[in-house]
């Protein structure tokens, strides 16, 4: 195993843990299938595809049709995960999970 | 020469009171031993032989002269390749970054030396099982602590989010990346934890949270540990690792009392995750993105991966750090119910090195899934060995607890510990 393949593992780790999550969320507990079972593929939707061909636009040269397919397919997990997202009741006053803090320095 | 492959840090730290060996034989025994097997385990990237000799003979000067800095003085450990050390290449295992080198070295490492540790050298992840460290330092954004920790059979510890400063070392997901200790027992990963852990003016996010040296089991008196079992947590996963998770079980009960089938709140923690890790993970890796460096990542779907975070917009990713807010008060009022849950830290034994992940165990499609939803709130997890399964691979057994109870872990991981051998059980390495 070469240095690349060591990083591939480490992040092929972090990821298998948050594979499932990409395409659809689980859950709470639902089950973290090693070995999901085969499904039909579903034809990507237009804005998976229309957004994965802004990625192609950013770098024309960069990909093969499969390189491509595989984005679109990404894109279009991607996409169905954001819906559950937007299913959380938020407000206005709902701030992320971060704190901005002004900076002033030695005067 | 003496054996010390396997010894725990509190176990060498005796042998150096008792002057029995001194840190620069550590230093040598396991340098040599790094040199010799951690290429078969393909374990090392670098051994950093003189600064190791120069670290321990320092350790060997100030222990001579009675001024003992802690209970990692002088002990040899290493630290994944993703800490920046001074001196020495920091190639975050990847090839585009083999040359890459830092002017000083992260926080943790920093905080190691002045404890008095010995660096021996920048690791993959497998060094602990083949004896060729006594600790080391891994990382985890979601699992990468917990999961080699089982699939090797030793004892890891993922601290709370903001407990170890990240300074100094590669980011992954900024809000998700935890550092921690991996070691022989969770007595040492106590030890280690103490002497990383704390505020950092160079990581905002640290924090400064008190931290007991070793938590003890025999502090709660009688009070039993109120242990949840997450609903399926042991269906349909491998027998074996189901057997181990009871046993473990039965191992403590007259320590714990557990309340089985508890339901976390049902929240979209995989959409959160996923964005949090697709949007800071195609920030904090833009330059490979923007130059076309990924290309030279060997499996093909990380010479993709990365650019489907490119369609993420703006409003998305803030929406999932708006989401995580009630997630996390959610998962806390959850959380403060139970001492811990307890899982098996995964639901299989490690996959077979000629697989794909996806295809290592077919027809493995149960277990509970606590590894994801507690890194994307930042709360600490153990897993400690608990037997063997298929193929003879280790198994697995984990806590997880409220933020900032890492003490409750390594308690519970102790109690186990003085009660079973797993932790001891060593490979044949021929």
């Amino acid at each position: 195993m070469d240095a690349i393949s060591r990083r591939a593992f480490a992040e092929q780790l972090a990821l298998a843990a948050a594979a499932p999550w990409f395409l659809e969320d689980v859950g709470s507990v639902r089950p973290q299938p090693s070995s999901p079972k085969p499904q039909a593929q579903q034809e990507p939707s237009a804005l998976a595809k229309a957004l994965a061909e802004t990625v192609r636009l950013r770098y024309p040269d960069r990909f093969t049709a499969d390189d491509l397919a595989a984005i679109t397919r990404s894109v279009d997990g991607r996409l169905r995960a954001i819906e559950r997202l937007y299913q959380t009741a938020l407000t206005n006053g709902d701030e992320p999970d971060f704190v901005y803090s002004v900076y002033r320095g030695a005067d | 020469m003496a054996d010390f492959a396997f010894l725990s840090v509190v176990e060498l730290a005796r042998l150096l009171r008792q002057k029995k060996a001194s840190a620069t034989e550590l230093a040598t025994y396991f340098l040599d031993r790094l040199e010799r097997v951690g290429p078969r385990f393909n374990a090392v990237v670098t051994v950093t032989r003189e600064r190791a000799l120069a670290e321990a003979a320092q350790a060997d000067r100030e222990i001579r002269q009675g001024k003992w800095r802690s209970p990692l003085h002088g002990i040899p450990y290493g630290v994944k390749d993703l800490l920046a050390t001074k001196d020495y290449p920091t190639t975050w295992g990847a090839e585009p970054y083999r040359q890459q080198k830092f002017v000083s070295d992260a926080t943790v490492i920093e905080r190691l030396g002045a404890a008095g540790a010995v660096l021996v050298a920048k690791l993959a992840m497998v060094e602990l099982a083949g004896g060729l460290v006594p600790f080391a330092i891994g990382s985890e954004t979601s699992g990468s602590i917990l999961t080699p920790a089982a699939y090797c059979g030793v004892t890891g510890l993922r601290p709370t989010y903001g407990l170890v400063s990240r300074h100094g070392a590669m980011a992954l997901a900024w809000t998700m990346d935890k550092l921690g200790p991996l070691g022989r027992s969770a007595e040492d990963c106590g030890i280690v934890l103490f002497h990383m852990a704390g505020k950092d003016p160079k990581d905002p996010s640290s924090v400064d949270r008190p931290h007991p040296l070793t938590p003890s089991p025999s502090r709660r008196g009688g009070t039993k540990f109120r242990i949840g079992v997450p609903k399926g947590a042991d269906k349909d996963i491998q027998a074996e690792v189901a057997a181990n998770f009871r046993q473990a079980l039965k191992v403590l009960e007259d320590r714990v009392e557990v309340v089985e089938d508890v339901e976390l709140p049902d929240l979209p923690y995989g959409a959160v995750a996923g964005m949090i890790i697709a949007a800071e993970g195609a920030s904090a890796f833009e330059d490979l993105l923007k130059d076309g460096r990924l290309s030279q990542l060997t499996a093909p779907e990380d010479r993709t991966g990365g650019y489907p975070a490119l369609a993420v917009s703006a409003p998305d990713y803030l929406r999932a750090l708006r989401v995580r807010r009630p997630m996390q008060r959610a998962l806390d009022d959850f959380l403060k119910k139970f001492d811990a849950l307890a899982v098996p830290t995964r639901t299989t034994v490690a996959n077979p090195i000629d697989k794909p992940f996806r295809d290592g165990w077919p027809g493995v499609t149960g277990g509970a899934n606590v590894i994801g939803p507690t890194n994307v709130v930042g709360v600490p997890g153990i897993s400690v060995p608990n037997g063997f399964g298929v193929q003879g691979l280790p198994t697995g057994l984990s806590f997880t607890s409220r933020a900032f109870d890492e003490g409750k872990l390594i308690a519970l991981g102790r109690l186990y510990q003085e009660r079973t051998d797993w932790h001891r059980r060593q490979p044949v390495i021929a």
